[in-house]
């Protein structure tokens, strides 16, 4: 099996991750932040080393920012229910998940969506400021589009958010362990990510990490501090943190950042985009393919890539492809702005997002297969 | 003379300790229940001046709950 589904998950885990969560299993049983005996404490003291980590990576402002959740979904859903209320005013992209859409459209009164430019970052920004309103109170956009790759102005955005005093909430599933994204450089005062993507971890980590307070608990439960207060304090990180946290996922996550630090995410991300390039360049060439951005160039887009084959349905085409051992995702991939944005509500689109263990005859195999059929 | 600072959660007695140990100290947690009313919380131990600790601490935006 070829996989071509990095932005779903990334298929490949570094040896060092794996052996991380078979230590943690292993030797990190003790429930973090509950008891004060040695083996809680150092189990304590080893998801703090990866809250720092994590920080220093993101720059996060401290490890105290740190919120480890199960998914980059439950992240969004902690900043947008935490911070928003229902009279307020946002602004997000036509690019976003649902995971972005959904929570917002669920809490606010007040949405306006700026359409991205994929060839222009100016435009993209001008149609952000355009939409400001005396109560916008955040933008909240996505670091890379997981149906299109477009990666948007993040710093010239947050530069816009500072200058109007409004909030900037970053979703950066696609981007997190991807493309280099400093919070304090690009004034991002919330930054949602997935560890389980671009950072080589499990599936079951997500992070959150603000700098700015968040007012409202979210999910409310046992967080191992004030047992005997009725009402939970939005104090970070544990204020967010209702319930045992995922020690050997974490530790897992602490080892793909290594990993991505490592290797250099510049030097992953090169591997990544070449091979994207490419398929795109072969993909051009063949009639009946239907592409819907310009050519990816380098930190203009992520390693994804959407096409068609014209007259089919994007999942009967991923179905054929799985038939000759590809994976890639057909259908709508959980973004219904994106895809009304490509007006492709009908059809969906094929993604296919290649990781750096890929190879060019891998993409050169899948091309072939995409002319044959 | 030992000191202990008590700090509400795990996190921040972490952030405590490498920060008052940066500072010179030789600081250790540990979990802190009977001093602290609200039931649950981490404290750090040390020798030495509390008061620059304290100050030490607060100027880090480390929230101290109680000093004992």
């Amino acid at each position: 099996m070829i996989y071509f589904d990095n932005a779903a998950t990334s298929g490949v885990k570094p040896i060092s991750v794996i052996k991380a969560v078979d230590n943690a299993l292993k030797n990190l049983s003790a429930n973090p932040g509950r008891a004060g005996h040695k083996a809680a404490l150092m189990t304590s003291f080893a998801v703090y080393k990866v809250r720092e980590k994590v920080s220093d990576f993101f720059g996060g402002g401290g490890a105290q920012n740190v919120v480890f959740c199960a998914n980059c979904t439950l992240a969004a859903n902690f900043v947008v229910k935490g911070v928003l209320n229902f009279e307020d005013h946002v602004i997000i992209s036509d690019l976003e998940h649902n995971a972005v859409l959904r929570p917002i459209a669920k809490t606010v009164d007040n949405l306006d969506i700026a359409e991205v430019c994929f060839s222009d970052d100016a435009i993209t920004v001008e149609n952000f400021e355009k939409l400001i309103k005396p109560n916008t109170k955040m933008i909240f956009c996505t670091a890379a589009s997981n149906v299109t790759g477009k990666i948007l102005p993040l710093e010239k955005i947050g530069k816009l958010c500072k200058e109007k005093g409004i909030l900037f909430a970053v979703d950066a599933a696609q981007a997190g362990g991807v493309i280099p994204i400093d919070m304090e450089k690009m004034n991002i005062d919330y930054l949602c990510v997935a560890g389980h993507k671009g950072l080589l971890a499990p599936m079951g980590t997500g992070v959150l990490i603000a700098r700015k307070p968040i007012g409202r608990t979210v999910i409310e439960g046992g967080n191992g501090i004030d047992s005997l207060e009725v009402f939970q304090l939005p104090i970070l990180p544990e204020g967010f943190e209702s319930g045992t946290i995922s020690v050997p996922d974490i530790m897992g996550l602490g080892a793909g950042i290594d990993y991505v630090k490592n290797r250099g995410i510049e030097k992953i991300y090169e591997k990544e985009m070449f091979l994207i390039k490419r398929l795109y360049r072969k993909l051009s060439e063949i009639k009946n393919i239907i592409l819907y951005t310009p050519f990816p160039e380098i930190y203009e887009f992520a390693p994804v890539l959407s096409f068609n084959i014209s007259g089919k349905h994007s999942e009967e085409t991923a179905d054929f492809l799985d038939k000759n051992g590809i994976a890639v995702r057909g259908g709508f991939h959980c973004s219904k702005l994106a895809h009304n944005k490509l007006k492709t509500t009908d059809t969906g689109t094929v993604r296919v997002s290649p990781s750096f263990v890929n190879t060019v005859s891998e993409i050169d195999y899948l091309v072939s297969i995409l002319k044959k059929g | 003379m030992e000191h202990k600072i008590v700090i509400g959660s795990i996190t921040y007695a972490l952030k405590a300790k490498d920060i008052l140990n940066g500072n010179g100290y030789k600081a250790h947690i540990e979990r802190k229940t009977s001093e602290y009313k609200n039931g649950c919380g981490y404290a750090v131990k040390f020798d030495g001046d509390v008061i620059r600790a304290k100050e030490i601490l607060l100027n880090s935006n480390v929230k101290i709950i109680k000093t004992i």
